[in-house]
């Protein structure tokens, strides 16, 4: 079962298993392909984490013997957006539990002049306001970007109450800055890390996101 | 000579009471001052008490017929019917070579070796696998390399023309049977059968016969009459001796299936006087959390309505769940050092052997878990146990085995299930694995839908060792009140792969 260790912060259960599979996402040693596997492993119990803090409804069904069964139903229309790039590793992920799931993109990039993020692009569901929305970006360091994405959300109508942040990693500083922005905003994650380093980076981390899933 | 070869007619089951009782030994000595030991009913799986007939008689007196009339008429599985001829020794160069003149006896009792009988036969009865000998009569010794393997059966028949000779031997039976024929009656089938079927010429087979076969027939054979429970004429029609026999062994093997059922109740009966026996309460037990999720899930899975891409796709996400439950115990060990790509260190970094899973499949319904197996772990070997429940007596048998190498050696065994019902089969499954030296900490039974009762016959039989994860568990209560008679339907793998 999760923990609440900050308000609407959802930790994952710190399991044997999950700690197991962090290690292995963290060890620069990690070849590619389980480096890939194992954060997807991770990713799927961050989507099924944030499936169920959707509401649900009432609904009886008949079984195969004819008896009454009194069930639920999903009830609400959700979709995913993703930061680009990292982000994107995440959608797998949230596709495998919802199959025909919306997905939007944002990008946003430090500008070179200012240093500060720049939002270059967004694709995002006509009726976004309607629905509830997994955020995914899989590092919440400062919480720039994820800000940045947020207030575009709910520029377009998204309540806060209905969007979930679902990263990999995460640290004290980083849910602070975003939840002073966004209090309403459910984190969902599976590890608090320390603290950044000087050069913004979560300690101790586990290396570029992107890179590692994408490049190297 | 016959030259039968064993003939399993089907090929059959099981596992090991040896294991068993050397378990249940270690247990009570160690804890034979605690009332819980007495309390735990002593569960004897049904396939470690084969019932044994032995049918001895002189060669040509129509042994083989009367096994085979036994076999058809009895039309149980797992009936095995087994020949003295694979037991033959090896024989020397010298006597091979006499052989061949057929000059050597092969029908005196030492030509057979008689105590690896016995042995084969102790194991049988044991319930444990056994390996039956070929012989090969055209290079006078065992087939190198080459063995028959046998398991426990329900039935097994040892036929040959000394099966009642052996005292120790007779004493493994449960009936033995004289077949009985005047021995000129025996020499007419003998030589219509050695030169019509194996094309001896007829002076050799007269002269084998009058040196060796009639001799010992009148010594050796004939006397062993005195052993049997019951003497077979083979001169005219037996069919009604035979129907007599067969009736006999039936009313036997209904007892044993009647103490069997009686058994797994004595299991549920037994077991509500235990701390343990509330699910909540047993930390072996993990019912998974009814998040709105998965209540969602199971209303599709159990919804007659659900079209079968629906179902399919649900049923997947709540194996992985499952899948994740059950591995969230793994063992951990520590790396000293770790070391991220930013080059920071982590001390004593817990890490999982996720190689040192393994997980075996019931097959069918545990085979709706093989997607999210191998997407849990995605190099990990998959076992297969094919077990049936006999329509009539409810009793498990096990038709067939794929197990990995070495499956002892794993940290963690999954050993998935579609439904657990009765728990027979579950059961079965276990006691297969103990008898391949798995360890009962490292299971972990992992199923989609479990009935109280089948639970506590696992729970029960097995001292509350196993480890189960099963994704909801439908109490005796609501079954007898009409409410969830689904939950003792099989129906989870004939929606999951669309056959019934």
């Amino acid at each position: 079962m999760s923990t609440e260790p900050y308000k609407n912060v959802s930790l994952l259960p710190q399991t044997n298993q999950l700690v197991g599979l962090y290690s292995i996402i963290r060890d620069k040693d990690t070849a590619r392909p389980d480096f890939i596997f194992y954060s997807d492993r991770i990713i799927r119990l961050l989507v099924e984490e944030g499936l169920n803090h959707l509401p649900v409804q009432k609904r009886d069904v008949m079984t195969h013997t004819g008896e009454n069964f009194p069930g639920v139903d999903f009830l609400g229309k959700i979709c995913g957006v993703s930061i680009v790039r990292a982000g994107e590793s995440m959608e797998q992920g949230l596709r495998d539990c919802c199959r025909s799931v919306r997905i939007g993109k944002i990008l946003i990039q430090r500008d070179e002049e200012t240093a500060l993020p720049k939002l270059f692009y967004e694709k995002l569901p006509e009726d976004i306001s309607d629905r509830y929305v997994f955020l995914l970006d899989p590092m919440l360091a400062t919480g720039g970007s994820a800000i940045m994405a947020t207030d575009v959300l709910i520029k377009r109508g998204v309540k806060p109450d209905r969007i979930f942040f679902l990263n990999l990693i995460c640290s004290k500083e980083g849910i602070d800055k975003y939840h002073a922005a966004f209090p309403d905003v459910r984190i969902v994650t599976g590890a608090l890390d320390k603290g950044l380093n000087e050069q913004k980076y979560l300690v101790p981390g586990l290396g570029d996101f992107g890179d590692r899933y994408y490049c190297i | 000579m016959p030259m039968t070869v064993i003939e399993d007619y089907l090929s059959p089951p099981s596992p090991s009471k040896m294991e068993n009782h050397k378990r249940r030994r270690r247990r009570s000595s160690v804890n034979s001052t605690m009332s819980y030991d007495s309390k735990v009913p002593k569960y004897v799986p049904p396939w470690t008490t084969p019932y044994i007939i032995g049918i001895g008689g002189p060669s040509g007196s129509g042994k083989t017929s009367v096994a085979s009339k036994i076999v058809s008429m009895m039309n149980v599985p797992w009936t095995v019917l087994i020949s003295l001829d694979n037991f033959y020794k090896p024989l020397t160069a010298e006597e091979s070579a006499r052989a061949f003149k057929s000059e050597y006896d092969f029908d005196e009792p030492s030509a057979i070796d008689l105590d690896l009988a016995y042995e084969c036969i102790q194991n049988l009865k044991n319930g444990k696998k056994t390996d039956i000998p070929i012989y090969s009569f055209v290079n006078h010794n065992r087939v190198p390399g080459k063995t028959i393997p046998i398991y426990g059966a329900s039935v097994i028949i040892m036929e040959g023309i000394y099966g009642l000779y052996d005292k120790k031997l007779l004493d493994l039976m449960d009936l033995r049977i004289y077949v009985d024929a005047d021995l000129d009656v025996c020499l007419a089938r003998r030589l219509s059968r050695d030169i019509v079927s194996r094309g001896r010429d007829l002076h050799g087979c007269i002269d084998q016969w009058e040196r060796f076969v009639k001799l010992n027939a009148v010594k050796y054979v004939k006397p062993t009459m005195k052993n049997a429970d019951a003497i077979i004429p083979s001169m005219s029609e037996n069919t009604i001796a035979v129907t007599l026999l067969v009736d006999h062994i039936k009313s036997k093997l209904d007892e044993k299936s009647a103490r069997h059922i009686k058994e797994l109740n004595k299991l549920c009966e037994i077991s509500s006087g235990h701390n343990y026996l509330t699910f909540e309460s047993n930390p072996k037990v993990i019912e998974i959390e009814k998040t709105p999720q998965v209540n969602a899930i199971l209303t599709m899975v159990v919804d007659k309505d659900t079209d079968r891409d629906n179902f399919v796709f649900y049923l997947d996400r709540l194996a992985m769940i499952l899948l994740s439950r059950a591995l969230d115990d793994l063992p951990t060990y520590k790396q000293e050092t770790l070391t991220t790509p930013s080059n920071y260190e982590i001390r004593e970094a817990l890490r999982c052997n996720f190689d040192q899973i393994t997980s075996v499949s019931l097959i069918r319904s545990g085979d709706c878990f093989m997607k999210s197996v191998r997407k849990t772990i995605p190099n990990i070997t998959i076992g297969k146990l094919l077990i049936q429940s006999d329509s009539l007596t409810g009793e498990p048998q096990l038709h067939g085995e794929f197990l990995p190498k070495d499956i002892s050696n794993f940290e963690k065994i999954l050993v998935l299930q579609g439904q657990v019902i009765t728990g027979t089969s579950t059961l079965m499954a276990i006691q297969v694995l103990l008898d391949y030296d798995v360890k009962i900490e490292n299971m972990t039974l992992v199923v989609f839908l479990a009935t109280e009762i089948g639970l506590k016959r696992i729970i029960n039989a097995f001292g509350n060792k196993v480890n189960i994860v099963v994704g909801k568990i439908v109490m005796d209560i609501d079954m007898k009140n009409n409410q969830m008679r689904w939950a003792s339907t099989r129906f989870i793998d004939s929606n999951y792969f669309g056959c019934t």
